[in-house]
């Protein structure tokens, strides 16, 4: 620390005008906000001119009232507790296994796989989910993927009755062998399968001359199919976000666990290697311990980061079908700009999710304090 | 001899899951550029193969309809100048806060550090209001002046230069903690042998402080100009105007009502992913060190 040049004064001046404009911008953008929504949750304040126009007033707790017995506040609560536990027990654990593979040197070319597995956190995640709404879609590339191996396997199955049955010879026990490997929906349709499905192949006219023709019709009529429903299933629509959640981010971890890792003192480990100890001891009894720090920060960042998921599934889902996947955020920007306004709901919302990131972070930094090895 | 095969058995598994985790990386973007060049008609039967004919056609349909040459040149606007304006603040704050002896360093530095814990996503809602009543308030007072009507007075809705002050604020606490730390550790002696030579405060700054921080720049610059280049949630309520959007705006608005038009809609997400992926490419080993320096936020 400098003493003062010349004089306190001076010394002061230089201060305030340094910090202040950075100060400044810190208080437009989180201090006053803040503020501005504890103020608002508790009023009725809902549009128009704050200061001067229509006369607003404190009304007090309501819209937490409200927001209690709100069923959509707790679905959207619930997705968001599914992205944090997914990003802390899926994105760190997996990003530090892979660290530690590269860093032990488990597997070549480290530097190569790390940057590869960078990118997706580098990519605009609005470019990201639409390109993962399309692979999941119910006649997107998941789909597509899963048919062609069900049409290849349908079409080896088909070869083979044909082969047995010692040609185009249509018995009884020829389509029972074929509704074997059929979809179960489409036999469905038939009232009688067995004999329905021999008239039907009988009257189509097929002879042994345009085989490729029955193998195609048969295809498309009885082949399985699978169409993803995670657009539209209820129960499942979450499955997509979370994949891509752990997908994107991953790699993030995986540097920073790598790059905190090269700085333990690499004699401890080999000399424990020396004695015996395994890579599993190792990672257990060395590594982990030397990053408890590194890890609860991450995972401090991470819950920070999850409880404020908001463009990937606006990308993806728009919290729907049907509030499904809607999450604190999604909820708090509809509250706000879609439809009607009820902006002190809206505030309360906002105040919720910092509330409870400082829980989160709080008990993170507790478990850290409690169970943590020696710090960096 | 069963101690080398569990060996090999843990080198395999390994190297299975490593090569299964790039592979899924890597595939979907490269299915995503390989579908931008196949006619929308064939994206509909084959969604696997590479195209029967690699249209370029997709991407003039997509810069065009997506107005990209405006949203790039908005998104390069908005990216370096935030950028540019959080690396001078913060080194600038950080140089009060590391070297001038000050009693209001304690709570100031404090609330900055506390402010890396939030995300200002949360605050959107609040921040939105705000922002637009501080344009009610210079408006109306611009009015009773008589110079303009109060309702055109905008200085944070639906403009540049407000967008641009949210971002900078928005990274600050992150810059100001990395840029106070770094400070901390340039030696008092340089200082004062400026100060010897008469040098003041600002000299110091312009002299010695700044041209010493590039590092602790170039790590705050390659945090931040992918964080500001891919926001999304704040310009989407703070910007209304098409001349005045980024580029993750423009890229949504092809999965809305353009969604059926699949070639171009591939070819607008590699527009979008495009740049970026160049800049990771071409700053790879600053973008890593800034990662692992514990900045990370996401």
């Amino acid at each position: 620390m400098v003493l003062p040049l010349r004089g306190k004064v001076e010394s002061a001046r230089a201060y305030w005008a340094f910090i202040t404009p950075a100060f400044l911008l810190y208080l437009l953008v989180f201090a006053f906000p803040i503020v501005l929504s504890v103020i608002l949750s508790l009023s009725n304040y809902n549009g128009g001119k704050m200061f001067g126009g229509e006369p607003w007033t404190i009304v007090g707790f309501q819209q937490f009232q409200k927001l209690f017995v709100d069923p959509n506040f707790w679905l959207a609560l619930k997705n968001n507790i599914y992205i944090v536990l997914i990003s802390v027990f899926g994105q760190i654990p997996l990003g530090f296994l892979l660290a530690y593979l590269i860093y032990r040197k488990i597997v070549r070319w480290g530097e190569g796989w790390q940057a590869i597995l960078y990118v997706p956190a580098i990519i605009s995640v609005i470019v990201l989910g639409i390109m993962w709404k399309m692979i999941f879609a119910s006649n997107g590339l998941l789909a597509d993927m899963m048919n062609s191996i069900h049409h290849t396997t349908f079409l080896a199955g088909l070869n083979h009755i044909l082969q047995v049955s010692g040609g185009f010879n249509i018995t009884d026990d020829f389509v029972r062998q074929l509704i074997a490997i059929s979809d179960p929906h489409a036999v469905g349709a038939f009232e009688n399968p067995v004999n329905d499905l021999k008239d039907l192949i009988v009257s189509g006219g097929y002879t042994a001359q345009n085989l490729d023709v029955f193998r195609t019709d048969m295809l498309n009529l009885l082949s399985p199919k699978w169409t993803p429903e995670f657009m539209s299933q209820q129960d499942v629509a979450m499955i997509p976000i979370l994949f891509v959640t752990l997908w994107c981010w991953t790699g993030m971890y995986l540097i920073l666990f790598h790059a905190n890792m090269q700085k333990i003192d690499n004699q401890i480990i080999e000399a424990a290697r020396i004695d015996g100890a395994s890579e599993m001891q190792v990672l257990r009894n060395v590594v982990v311990p030397n990053l408890s720090g590194v890890i609860a920060n991450a995972a401090i960042l991470c819950i920070a980061g999850s409880l404020n998921t908001f463009a990937l599934i606006w990308a993806m889902t728009e919290g729907g079908p049907m509030n499904v996947t809607q999450v604190l955020a999604i909820y708090m920007y509809q509250k706000a700009f879609i439809g009607a306004p009820d902006f002190p709901l809206a505030n309360a919302i906002s105040l919720a999710i910092v509330a409870f990131s400082f829980i989160l972070i709080g008990i993170t930094l507790i478990i850290e304090k409690r169970f943590g090895g020696r710090d960096q | 001899m069963m101690k080398r095969f569990l060996e090999l058995l843990g080198k395999g598994a390994a190297y299975f899951v490593i090569i299964l985790f790039t592979l899924m990386t890597v595939y979907p973007v490269i299915w995503l550029l390989v579908n931008s060049f196949k006619a929308t008609p064939e994206y509909m039967v084959d969604k696997i193969g590479l195209p029967k004919e690699w249209i370029v056609a997709n991407y003039q349909g997509a810069w065009t309809l997506g107005n990209f040459d405006i949203l790039i040149g908005n998104s390069v606007l908005y990216t370096i100048v935030s950028a540019f304006g959080i690396i001078f603040f913060a080194i600038l704050a950080g140089f009060g806060f590391a070297k001038i002896k000050n009693r209001a360093t304690g709570p100031i530095y404090g609330s900055f550090v506390l402010g890396l814990l939030l995300s200002i996503t949360s605050l959107m809602v609040p921040l939105f209001l705000e922002v637009s009543q501080v344009d009610k308030l210079i408006g109306s007072l611009f009015a009773s002046l008589g110079w303009m009507k109060a309702e055109d007075f905008h200085l944070f809705y639906n403009t540049r230069i407000g967008m641009i002050l949210i971002y900078i604020g928005s990274g600050l606490p992150m810059a100001v903690y990395l840029c106070t730390e770094y400070i901390k550790s340039i030696p008092d002696s340089l200082i004062e042998a400026a100060r010897i030579d008469g040098a003041g405060y600002f000299q110091i700054f312009w002299r010695i402080i700044f041209p010493m921080s590039v590092p602790i720049a170039t790590t705050v610059a390659v945090i931040n100009v992918p964080n500001i280049w891919n926001e999304f949630a704040l310009i989407n309520i703070i910007v209304s105007d098409t001349a005045l959007k980024s580029l993750p705006l423009g890229i949504l608005r092809f999965s809305g009502s353009m969604s059926t038009d699949y070639g171009k809609q591939f070819a607008a997400l590699v527009i979008g992913m495009m740049p970026m992926l160049l800049f990771y490419f071409a700053f790879q080993k600053q973008i890593t060190k800034g990662v692992s320096g514990g900045a990370v936020k996401g």
